[in-house]
């Protein structure tokens, strides 16, 4: 079929002929079936479990509960960065068995692992464990939890509260709203939200007796981190844990951590001696896995008479569910406070944090982590300070813009933000959204009874620093000489297999066929970071080159010795070396192909490299017509000027940035995972609940890039894998608060769903 | 148990089942053609989208028994003779894939969708992909890739 197929990616004829392997396609011989017991109470506690009935049921072979989790000692989930507060407190991290044990905190926490012959059978049996409960009150809302009256979640975290923390002036901020001429205030939240990959989590896990060591066949994103985790969950040395990764349907950093359910299946499998494979269903999956953002913010811009801002203060109550996920609150507070100023330059700042537990989901990054965040409460902010003010929402922002002879611009709340050109983004985004023609079409729509507005937002984002200091790559070339790189990044959707070869063929001078990239694959000593933060292109693209840069002077020894001169006589370009006068040529693949009996092999090589946090940021204009009889919004138009530093493969960016905006437009619009205050039960537990964006939600984005290039990496990329997400949640709002506005409507939030635009235009009728 | 035969891809086969065996489970488990994806329990997303006697239908909302007799295809017999499918070819020339796991279902529902309306407006291809979610693409390159495989399929 190869050579009939065009494939603008890699990857993709094994994904289209349905021949990819996610986690679910993995069956081991002599494979048991799990299934989880979960807790259908918020916040009560385990008086009893009887698990005797289950084991009578047909085919099931063991159940497992809190108790063989608190035996196993399995109860500490790792965490990737605690952060202290100026007063010296750290993070409080409760401890987490991975069956429940004395009590439950959420609605889905997994309370007992069926085993059997069958999933059918083992799914079968869960209703026949008898579990008494006594059922405490529980706090779905940050402000239920924080109130004097709440039940405490976790008995070493007194009022519910992990940590507070703190980052800026606050003394410097409160000078300067002394002598502000205007304050504008803004009280807002970002909803929370299920990532959803679409493929469910899955787990085959098996135990070897004599090696002492587990095999686990799953999707994750990267394998270094995962391993450490689950040995530090786990006390099994890392050297004991096999991770089988290959495709994964979808991450958005739903994937980045340890969950409850790997060492669960671990107890499950070194116990009976059988590989026990278990399958999320997407309802457990709704309940069970880490949820996203869920950030309360309040907002005050300080602006001077000519509307140049003076300080800002920002308060986040960001709600982390019943326990701390392996990466916490990082991106909430992290993330958060190194944006903080937005692209704007603010002399004075500070933000004060809560870091609080709920008897919901834990959280988890999900696509930007707390970048999207701050740049809604940002620019929403902005908007909202332009329209109180009445100077034009572009002429404010340009009024604030970091020049470009302020970087690299250091932030008072941390960042030192590389050269950026904010202007640029908005002088190309503007015209190609014809801003200056809208109020034309504005009333051509107020005319046909629509309400119709236009919003933009100008944003900046951090990528990850990465949990390990550098990134490793390896390249190998096989028995037959086919030249393999290998990361421990793991792509799920990206492409890499198409960048990452493209990167290290276009160093080398080759055809990109002639490289192939293998991804965290078992066995590879290599230490390196995971997919995730946007940095994977940025930072292991990056070694790729080195190691293509390293592999060329690697081979000059070997090449000379072959053309019989020395080595400073040759010359390197287009996949070969040549003798100056170009009369001796020998290329890099064939002179690999004359070393292939050689084990190892000569050319091997690992190269490494630490590259840190970049700075990718944009401009995006959305415009949006409102029907006031539904409330249904529609997005008519949405222009992205992107600066994501230089790029490898167009059409894969242009693919995250469409992907990007529209789970943006999927919070926007509808994505809210919703508990019911009393009951704590999930209200939006399935699809048909919980909104998703389908096809037409965002017909068509105008794209164009700006690329101001990175000093801060050898390919000059800032990275893209957030930057649409983090731009279309300011967007999108400002667009819809735009089409509001008229009517008298200033604070609505997200999610902007039909039934509350109604109600609220509505209401403003009233008024 | 119940025995049953189908015609899968072109080959016979022929299976005992439990009479509450998902066709998506047979297919998957019993014939190993994991090409066709599970990403639901509420027949939503369209993951599990297959061709039953010529329709597209979501494999997880159908019984193995009532497949009784069935022609069906599934991702991997879609391309014959060594090509790809229009659609396959379409999606993969469009980027109309990212992680690649609502693809076959995709694949399946457009083909079918096509098949029945060779020439649909947006609003036909909206309304016809209502049942198949994707979280990567944003769905604009997969429209892209349905208009061009309809092109292709109408002159071919
Ligand atoms: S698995 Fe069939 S519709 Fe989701
Ligand atoms: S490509 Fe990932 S879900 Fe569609």
């Amino acid at each position: 079929m190869s050579d009939t197929h065009t494939a603008s990616r890699r990857e993709d004829l094994r994904l289209i002929t349905g021949r990819g392997r996610y986690a679910s396609d993995w069956n081991l011989p002599g494979q048991l079936h799990a299934a989880f017991l979960r807790s259908d109470r918020a916040h009560a506690e385990i008086v009893s479990v009887n698990a005797a009935p289950a084991l009578e049921r047909p085919g099931v072979v063991a159940v497992f509960t809190g108790a063989d989790a608190i035996a196993a000692g399995y109860t500490r989930f790792p965490l990737m960065a605690n952060f202290t507060n100026r007063k010296g407190a750290s993070l409080l991290k409760p401890e987490r068995p991975v069956l429940a044990h004395g009590k439950v905190r959420f609605v889905g926490e997994a309370v007992a692992l069926v085993v059997a012959e069958s999933a059918l059978a083992a799914h079968d049996a869960l209703d026949a464990i008898e579990i008494e409960y006594r059922e405490l009150s529980a706090s779905v809302h940050v402000d239920d939890a924080l109130a004097s009256s709440a039940s405490q979640l976790h008995v070493d975290v007194p009022g519910n509260l992990s940590l507070e923390w703190e980052a800026g002036d606050d003394a410097a901020v409160a000078k300067a709203f002394e002598q502000a001429a205007h304050v504008t205030r803004i009280k807002i939240g970002t909803t929370r939200v299920v990532a959803s990959p679409m493929e469910p989590r899955s787990y085959v896990v098996s135990y070897d007796a004599a090696a002492a060591s587990y095999d686990v066949y799953t999707s994750a994103q990267g394998i270094s981190l995962l391993r450490e985790q689950i040995a530090t969950l786990t006390g099994v040395p890392a050297e004991k844990l096999r991770l089988h990764l290959r495709d994964v349907g979808g991450s958005f950093g739903q994937r980045s951590g340890v969950y409850p359910e790997h060492a669960a299946l671990m107890i499950a499998t070194k116990k009976l001696g059988r590989p026990v494979k278990w399958v999320s269903t997407r309802s457990e999956g709704f309940l069970s896995d880490a949820h996203g953002r869920a950030i309360q913010m309040s907002g005050e811009l300080a602006l001077d008479h000519d509307g140049r801002f003076l300080a800002a203060r920002y308060e986040f109550t960001c709600d982390m569910g019943a326990y701390l996920t392996p990466g916490g609150p990082s991106g909430h507070l992290r993330n958060v406070a190194k944006c903080m100023t937005g692209v704007y330059r603010t002399p004075a700042l500070y933000g004060a944090w809560k870091v609080v537990f709920t008897n919901a989901a834990p959280i988890s990054a999900y696509r930007g982590a707390g970048r999207p965040d701050i740049a809604y409460v940002v620019e929403r902010l902005v908007d909202k300070a332009a329209s109180e003010l009445k100077i034009d929402r572009a002429e404010l922002r340009r009024r604030n813009f970091i020049p470009l002879d302020a970087f690299p611009y250091k932030s008072p709340t941390g960042g030192v933000y590389e050269l950026s050109d904010f202007a640029g983004c908005l002088d190309k985004a503007l015209p190609a959204a014809d801003w200056a023609g809208f109020e034309r079409r504005r009333e051509a729509a107020r005319k046909a009874g629509k309400l119709r507005g236009i919003g933009l937002a100008v944003v900046i984002e951090g990528t990850g620093a990465g949990q390990y200091p550098q990134d490793q790559v390896a390249l190998e070339f096989d028995a037959q000489g086919k030249l393999s790189i290998y990361t421990t990044t793991l792509s799920g959707g990206q492409g890499h297999e198409t960048t990452f070869a493209a990167v290290v063929a276009q160093t080398l001078g080759v055809a990109p066929e002639a490289v192939t990239l293998r991804e965290s694959v078992l066995g590879k000593e290599i230490i390196g970071n995971n997919t995730g933060g946007s940095r994977a292109l940025v930072a292991t693209g990056s070694v790729c080159k080195l190691a293509a840069q390293k592999l060329i002077e690697r081979a000059r020894p070997l090449a000379a010795e072959a053309l019989e001169l020395e080595p400073s006589q040759l010359e390197y370009g287009e996949g070969a070396f040549r003798s100056r006068d170009c009369e001796k040529v020998i290329g890099l693949l064939d002179l690999a192909q004359k070393h292939i009996s050689k084990n190892p092999h000569p050319l091997n090589l690992i190269a490494e490299g630490a590259f840190g946090s970049t700075f990718p940021n944009g401009c995006h204009i959305a415009e949006v017509e409102i029907d006031p009889d539904t409330g249904v919004t529609e997005i008519v138009s949405y222009v992205a000027v992107d600066d994501c530093g230089n790029v490898i493969n167009h059409s894969i960016v242009e693919g995250q940035v469409h992907g990007g905006v529209t789970q943006g437009a999927g919070q926007v619009f509808g994505e809210h995972a919703v508990y019911d205050r009393d009951s704590g039960q999930l209200l939006t537990g399935s699809f048909s609940d919980y909104y998703m964006p389908r096809a037409g939600l965002i017909r068509e984005i105008h794209l164009s890039e700006h690329p101001v290039p990175s000093k801060l990496n050898v390919l000059g990329a800032k990275g893209v894998g957030e930057s649409g997400c983090t731009a279309s949640l300011p967007t999108l709002a400002n667009a819809t608060m735009d089409a509001l506005r008229p009517l008298g409507i200033q604070d609505l939030d997200m999610p902007f769903t039909p039934s509350k635009v109604w109600h609220a235009i509505q209401a403003a009728k009233v008024k | 148990m119940t025995k049953i035969e189908l015609t899968v891809n072109s080959a016979k086969h022929t299976r005992e089942v439990e009479d509450r065996t998902l066709l998506v489970d047979l297919l998957r488990d019993h014939l190993g053609l994991t090409g066709t994806h599970i990403g639901c329990d509420t027949s939503q997303c369209g993951c599990c989208t297959v061709h039953v006697n010529g329709r597209a239908i979501k494999s997880c909302t159908m019984l193995a028994v009532q497949a009784r007799g069935a022609q069906i295809v599934t991702i991997e017999g879609m391309a014959k003779d060594g090509r790809l499918h229009p659609v396959q070819q379409a999606f993969t020339d469009c980027h109309g894939l990212q992680c690649g796991f609502c693809t076959p279902g995709m694949i399946m529902a457009v083909a079918a969708l096509l098949n029945d309306n060779p020439h649909p407006s947006d609003a036909e291809i909206y309304h016809g992909l209502e049942g198949n979610l994707c979280r990567c693409t944003g769905y604009i390159n997969i429209i892209k890739a349905v208009k061009q495989s309809a092109g292709v399929l109408r002159n071919g």
